[in-house]
């Protein structure tokens, strides 16, 4: 287990993605990329992201990176959130569709599309969360 | 203690100060003086709901569940509490309740608990930076007063790891936003709670309840001015309907809104303020001029500015489901409109809703009366019957003799009275109403007579009673007085409610109209789940098919319900319905059943097209209706179904996967 949004955590991810889960069942054959901004991250309350890029369901990129842009890269959806959002999600205390409609995550791109692809996203969410037990505080 | 000898005297046993408390259905109106009785002193000081009758009754069925174990702060609770009878009188006339009993009953509970039974509370940093922004008093972690919130917007099963502060001005919220962040706690404002606490024992609540963190009491943004020359006011977001409809009242103008405890700013990002003037005086963003909202970063900001990005418009579509505003309101300006001084109320009985929903549909598209409603006789029996009986047989004699199942009501000017009265058979008045308020207990006590059984054998049975030669056989009959209703309250209130029902106001249906403090009559002593929505109103037929859809649904699920009532508005373009499904919430198995027949009703409402349901519209009350309304909703296919289902899925969880 490793710190969220540290390097392990990012190697960890991209490994379980990977290895435990099948594009087509698990990721539904998902093509899309979404940039995930997180802000107020402790303890210098800075902001990180991290990118991820599926293709066929098929892992492609996996990038962590700091501020709230990702240079080069034009994402199908920027979701921003603080940084005890993204825990609660990884925690398994609150959906992410749960965030979208409360507000506590902002999505830039559309609303529809990303509830459709929102079920294959959670297999993702389950395999950080799989990767993760230390935050913050 | 000052008040042993009457704890001693007048004692009440735990088991029935539960009982009362368990009925409790924060409908909030212990929070504003709409009896003329003054407010309760200690919620007054403290603000915090805990401080208030309704905070205790929560408090004490917490504490009676284990769920919250007793701090030091419980004695201040019970302690502040004078048993000056306030809260009797206003919940009584309300839902029938006597909290005072259960005040009486939680300081012979405290004062009966052994030092080693409180527990400690510290005070963590969190709670040190929110008094610094507020100061000491208006922030806390404390578990009783936290324990208070539960059913408004804390889950009945949460840890209670919340604050709660109570800023008093949109800088310090702004403050409450930036130090939340920063220290990445969640936080949600609460307004008047009633709309929680009517979502939290349904599927609805893990999705619109504060998970953990930090509560926004919004109560102590108390500013109320009017400005009579340009008909607008400006409120905080404190004031509730009641207390800006008094003030407007003062200039001879009205202010549309909601029902007399609902927060006027929380209401108008909610719901958009649903009433029965919304034909003529308009929806959602028709209702305000500006506001001004503090936003999730923290930034104050008013929708005159203008750098800002267009604050009136929405997504749409059916899986935009929005679970809190876009931000929190301090203020707004809100609209208030002249009041004619021939102003008149009518009403319309109507045994089937077919011929009612015409007439109200021909008189908003010819834009005839001000207020416009069909009201089913459920709603006309519970909101002009003093306790929840009469109203059941006042609703019996409505339906099985009188066969006056819907009244269209209107309010208008002369003009307008003359229309109605042409159009049809016969109306109803307003000295007739005054009537039937003050006479209900003794035409409920009807149900089984004689007189009954001969007046149904009538062809119109209406006519002959209210605008026939019976007419003035029933007036006689009644006895209708103060001093006859006020004999159905308990015989120390008595006294109290003959001057209550006394003033002009209590049974002048205009006055009921503007200032709604008979709605929270609905939640006497068990809650109802209002199943609400917007469908155009060019086919009546469809809106027929709705209700019956409605109805058969309720049916499969077991469920007392019945259409509450039909409004129009956008000129008769639309039309907005509310059924009702009424339970009682200390069931689990009935608000599993309302929460299947939420989600199928919701189902079937998607698939049939034309209609906006609450899931929908909540929280979109800021923007123009135009852009929430339009385009007319298009029936879902299949395939969007199942997205639909997936997305209630994804909020609600897996157990609520039928």
């Amino acid at each position: 287990m490793v710190k969220f949004l540290s390097g392990e955590w990012n190697e960890l991810s991209k490994e379980y993605i990977l290895k435990k889960l099948d594009p087509e069942k698990d990721l539904k054959n998902v093509t899309t990329s979404l940039l995930a901004v997180i802000e107020h991250v402790p303890p210098s309350d800075s902001i990180m992201n991290f990118y991820l890029d599926l293709k066929d369901g098929k892992l492609i990129d996996f990038i962590v990176n700091t501020g709230d842009t990702f240079k080069g890269k034009e994402p199908v959806f920027t979701v921003t959130g603080n940084y005890g959002t993204y825990k609660s999600i990884l925690k398994g205390e609150m959906s992410m569709a749960v965030a979208l409609l409360r507000g506590r995550l902002k999505l830039k791109g559309s609303k529809l599309k990303a509830l459709q692809i929102i079920k294959p996203l959670d297999g993702v969410i389950l395999s950080l969360k799989e990767a993760t037990d230390e935050f913050e505080e | 203690m000052s008040n042993t000898k009457v704890l001693s005297t007048e004692k009440i046993s735990l088991d029935d100060a539960l009982t009362i408390a368990k009925k409790g259905s924060h409908c909030g109106m212990c929070r504003f003086d709409f009896l003329g009785t003054g407010l309760c002193p200690s919620g007054k000081k403290y603000g915090f709901v805990a401080y208030w009758p309704q905070g205790r009754m929560q408090i004490f069925k917490m504490l009676m569940s284990g769920k919250v174990k007793p701090t030091k702060k419980l004695i201040e609770i019970a302690h502040s509490c004078s048993l000056c009878g306030i809260c009797d009188k206003q919940c009584n006339f309300a839902t029938q309740l006597r909290p005072e009993k259960v005040a009486k009953a939680l300081k012979e509970y405290t004062d009966n608990l052994k030092e080693s039974e409180f527990q400690d509370v510290t005070e963590d940093d969190i709670v040190k930076g929110l008094r610094e922004i507020v100061g000491e008093k208006w922030a806390t972690n404390d578990p009783v007063i936290i324990s208070s919130y539960v059913q408004t917007i804390i889950h009945p099963d949460s840890e209670l790891n919340f604050y709660v502060v109570m800023p008093e001005n949109a800088d310090q919220i702004s403050k409450i936003i930036k130090f939340a962040n920063r220290h990445n706690v969640p936080f949600m404002p609460r307004s008047g709670g009633t709309l929680l606490s009517c979502a939290t024992p349904t599927v609805l609540s893990k999705a619109v309840c504060l998970d953990q963190g930090i509560i926004i009491d919004l109560l102590r943004l108390k500013k109320l001015e009017v400005d009579a020359k340009s008909c607008t006011a400006t409120v905080g977001a404190g004031i509730t309907a009641f207390e800006l409809q008094k003030e407007a009242y003062k200039h001879k103008l009205r202010a549309n809104l909601a029902e007399a405890g609902a927060h006027v700013c929380a209401n108008i990002a909610s719901t958009g303020i649903t009433s029965t003037w919304q034909n003529r005086y308009g929806w959602a963003a028709d209702n305000y001029i500006d506001v001004e909202i503090v936003d999730d970063k923290g930034t104050v900001r008013h929708n005159s500015d203008m750098d800002i990005k267009n604050p009136y418009t929405t997504e749409r579509g059916f899986t935009d489901i929005t679970l809190s505003p876009p931000g929190i309101i301090t203020e707004s300006t809100v609209k208030l409109h002249p009041i004619a001084d021939d102003e008149d109320v009518v009403l319309v009985p109507f045994e089937h809703l077919k011929d009612a929903l015409s007439m109200i549909m021909k008189l908003a598209r010819r834009n005839v009366g001000v207020s416009l409603i069909v009201l089913s006789r459920k709603y006309l029996s519970e909101f002009l019957c003093p306790t929840n009986q009469i109203a059941k047989d006042f609703e019996y004699i409505c339906k099985n003799y009188l066969k006056l199942n819907y009244v269209v009501d209107v309010i208008g000017n002369k003009d307008d009275k003359k229309i109605v009265e042409e159009m049809a058979e016969c109306t109803i008045d307003k000295s007739m109403m005054k009537t039937l308020i003050l006479g209900a207990p003794k035409l409920a006590s009807l149900k089984d007579s004689e007189f009954m059984k001969v007046l149904s054998e009538e062809k119109n049975p209406c006519k002959a009673i209210f605008a026939g030669p019976m007419r003035k056989h029933l007036e006689k009959g009644l006895d209708a007085s103060p001093e006859q209703i006020a004999k159905i309250f308990d015989t120390d209130l008595q006294e109290f409610f003959t001057k209550v029902y006394s003033k002009p106001e209590m049974t002048d249906i205009i006055w009921l109209h503007s200032f709604r403090i008979l709605p929270s009559r609905l939640m006497r002593q068990r809650l109802f789940f209002a199943q609400a929505g917007m469908i155009w109103a060019a086919d009546e037929d469809k809106i027929l098919k709705l209700v019956d859809m409605l109805s058969k649904v309720c049916d499969k699920y077991k469920l007392e319900h019945m259409l509450g009532f039909i409004l129009p508005m956008d000129d008769g373009k639309y039309a907005f319905f509310e059924y009702d499904y009424y339970y009682d919430h200390n069931d689990p198995d009935a608000t599993i059943r309302v929460s299947q027949a939420l989600i199928e009703t919701t189902e079937n409402c998607l698939v049939m097209g034309d209609i906006l349901m609450v899931l929908n519209y909540l929280f979109k009350g800021l923007y123009r209706k135009e852009h929430v309304l339009y385009p007319i909703p298009k029936g879902i296919s299949n395939e969007d179904l199942a997205l639909f289902r997936e997305l209630l899925e994804n909020i609600l969880g897996e157990k609520f996967k039928w």
